[in-house]
């Protein structure tokens, strides 16, 4: 009987004291995930701050408190208000007799022009005319590459299975050539061809390099995409910060205008070489606060899914 | 690069030391967390942190000890010496033989950059005046081939490849037996981006590997790689003998802690690192002189020999 009243008046309001030791056990969980330190020290916190002064509840232990609130936290940071829906954009810009223009940007070997390849291949299933725009005018075979994934594509949807249409067509004027410029031709020439979408590639560029940002602002600022993706790899570690804010940064400081295109999504390659390393998912995702609109999951062009939030949430708390 | 990064507040932490009158559990504890959350910001694994702050607590026993200077420079000591063990794997590094065919396999995960790193360390040795060659075993990523053969081309290097031939192993033993039969003294031979997860594209690399016999493997890991670079470095060091690490990609903001954990995996020292996408961003990695500069720093000079 004794008892009973006991773990009812139990019951009992959580100190930080209480909260300290399991935010700091979470927090190292959280990094050995590969969330970035820098936000799994300010998610800790804020959690910390939630729930300090709340009253637990009879059944709850501090431990599965601090888990709960930590899960909700984190499946709200990738899922994002803002959906960005292409199908439904690039039909709309098609009724309105314009090509829709995506851009690609990221770090180097990250898998801009492989995923570029697998989304090129979900436009054309779902029966969009695609023009691959050769942006990446630097590094070596970078034209190369994309004019295999066009011929390979082609193959598996040759012109006899779309009314004689050619669904992908390759916009290419080799290397050395101003990034910008191209994907200006390329935007026209789609929209003179009649082409649904254009998928604009760009080279690798570090954040920290001037010029190379600067030239990517540029070719943003003048072609305006309607849609710019972010690449970045499920592999990095705290750098996810450095890059997406200073992608966003450049985008912003060199656009000279009020409201500047900054990136509208990302899309998460390599995600099938992490396990249950799945932290930068929310790294990137809590920086922008933008969705993360594919995840790439292998090398082949079906390798593309959305995110699914609770099952990265469930990998990220689990063991 | 990490260490040299981390430098700084590892020194500010340790000044800690020198303030506090007197050297107790809590201002060693209080160091230590400083020490390490700097390791983990820049993406020392989280396992190795926690070794080190471990290994680090052992040394001292607070009990048994006296002076306050001596408890100083055990502690000081100790972390360096932690430290060092994060980059020195403790063996000689591999080097080519003069007037010998010298068989070098590069591996790594996709996009690390080992294509572009193959022709770095190529055109580094023929600079040197070594008869350099490079042979491209990835018949997997769009535009592999080319991409050797533009670099290749750029920098004057002999090179083999194919664009029918889909088989890596062919190619990669056709092309060191020719260019050996030449007396080609550095054969790079390139491959494609693998993981773990994926058998068959580690089943492949070990088939490339036991047809050309390598003299040396290295394993290129970017520096921007976080907490999942151990378990993929251990994984690659379980398929084939990885020899040697090369970071890449050191010209971003990355501190390449995540990389160093390589070293620790593959129980294999860093011996170039990529500093840019040019042929000449490329230098040569030495783990004692680097460990020399970086104890050489400010106040900390002298301090492990003490
Ligand atoms: N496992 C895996 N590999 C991928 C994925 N996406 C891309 N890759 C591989 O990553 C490597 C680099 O891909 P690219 O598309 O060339 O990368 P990039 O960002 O265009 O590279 P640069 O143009 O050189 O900056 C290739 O080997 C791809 O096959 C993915 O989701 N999973
Ligand atoms: N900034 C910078 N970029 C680099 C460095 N090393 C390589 N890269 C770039 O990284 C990207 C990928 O390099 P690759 O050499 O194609 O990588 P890889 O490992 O051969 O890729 P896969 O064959 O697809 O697995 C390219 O854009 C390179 O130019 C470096 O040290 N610094
Ligand atoms: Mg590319
Ligand atoms: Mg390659």
């Amino acid at each position: 009987m004794f008892s009973i009243f006991k773990g009812l008046v139990g019951a009992k309001t959580l100190s930080m004291e209480d909260l300290n030791p399991i935010l700091e056990k979470m927090k190292d969980h959280l990094i050995s995930k590969n969330v970035a330190a820098e936000i799994a020290v300010k998610l800790c916190e804020s959690v910390g701050t939630k729930l300090q002064g709340k009253v637990l509840g009879t059944f709850g232990s501090v431990t599965s408190t601090v888990k709960t609130t930590i899960q909700e936290a984190c499946v709200q940071i990738l899922s994002p208000s803002r959906r960005v829906d292409i199908l439904r954009d690039a039909l709309e810009a098609r009724q309105q007799k314009r090509p829709y223009v995506i851009t690609f940007c990221g770090v180097n070997g990250v898998g801009k022009s492989t995923n570029l390849a697998k989304i090129c291949f979900w436009l054309i299933e779902n029966g969009f005319q695609v023009l691959i725009a050769a942006c990446d005018t630097f590094r070596a075979g970078a034209v190369e590459q994309l004019r295999t994934h066009t011929r390979k594509l082609n193959a598996l949807h040759p012109p006899e299975k779309h009314n004689g249409r050619h669904m992908v067509q390759l916009y290419e004027k080799g290397y050395g050539k101003d990034a910008a410029g191209i994907a200006m031709e390329a935007v026209n020439f789609a929209r003179d061809s009649r082409m649904d979408v254009v998928l604009v590639d760009t080279a690798g560029r570090m954040q920290d390099n001037e010029p190379l940002m600067k030239a990517l602002s540029k070719l943003i600022k003048v072609n305006q995409p309607d849609l710019v993706l972010f690449v970045g790899e499920a592999l990095v570690g705290n750098e996810a910060v450095d890059q997406l804010m200073k992608f966003n940064q450049a985008l912003a400081d060199h656009s000279n205008v009020n409201d500047p295109r900054l990136i509208d999504g990302i899309i998460l390659t390599k995600f099938d070489t992490i396990d249950d390393k799945v932290g930068a998912a929310i790294s990137m995702t809590y920086i922008t606060g933008q969705p993360i609109v594919f995840v790439g999951t292998g090398q082949t062009y079906t390798d593309l899914r959305n995110l699914n939030a609770k099952a990265v949430v469930n990998s990220l708390l689990k063991g | 690069m990490v260490l040299a990064d981390l430098g700084r507040k590892i020194t500010s932490a340790l000044r800690t030391l020198g303030n506090a009158t007197i050297i107790n559990e809590e201002v060693l504890n209080s160091m230590l967390k400083d020490v390490c959350a700097a390791l983990l910001e820049a993406d020392v694994n989280v396992k190795l942190v926690k070794q080190l702050r471990e290994n680090v607590r052992s040394v001292i026993d607070f009990d048994e000890m006296a002076g306050g200077l001596n408890k100083r420079r055990m502690i000081q000591s100790a972390v360096y010496k932690e430290l060092i063990k994060l980059i020195d794997p403790g063996v000689k590094a591999w080097t080519p033989t003069k007037g010998k065919n010298n068989v070098i396999m590069f591996v790594g995960l996709q996009g690390s950059g080992k294509t572009t790193t193959c022709t770095k360390l190529a055109y580094y040795y023929q600079k040197k005046g070594w008869k350099t060659c490079l042979i491209c075993a990835d018949t997997f990523r769009a535009g592999a081939f080319d991409q050797l053969k533009q670099n290749a081309t750029k920098a004057r290097i002999p090179f083999y490849g194919s664009y029918t031939e889909i088989d890596p192993v062919v190619i990669a033993q056709e092309g060191v037996d020719k260019f050996k039969s030449e007396n080609f003294e550095i054969l790079v031979v390139d491959t494609s981006g693998r993981h773990k997860q994926e058998d068959s594209l580690f089943e492949e690399m070990l088939q490339v590997y036991t047809a050309v016999q390598p003299d040396n493997v290295v394993f290129v890991m970017d520096a921007s790689i976080g907490q999942a670079c151990e378990a993929q470095a251990r994984a690659f060091k379980d398929k084939v003998d990885v020899g040697s690490v090369i970071i890449t990609k050191l010209d971003s903001h990355a501190k390449g802690g995540g990389a160093l954990s390589a070293v620790a995996a593959t129980k294999s020292p860093v011996i170039f690192i990529g500093t840019g996408e040019h042929i000449d961003d490329f230098e040569p990695f030495k783990v004692q002189p680097f460990v020399s500069k970086l104890l050489g720093m400010g106040d900390i000079e002298g301090l492990i020999d003490k």
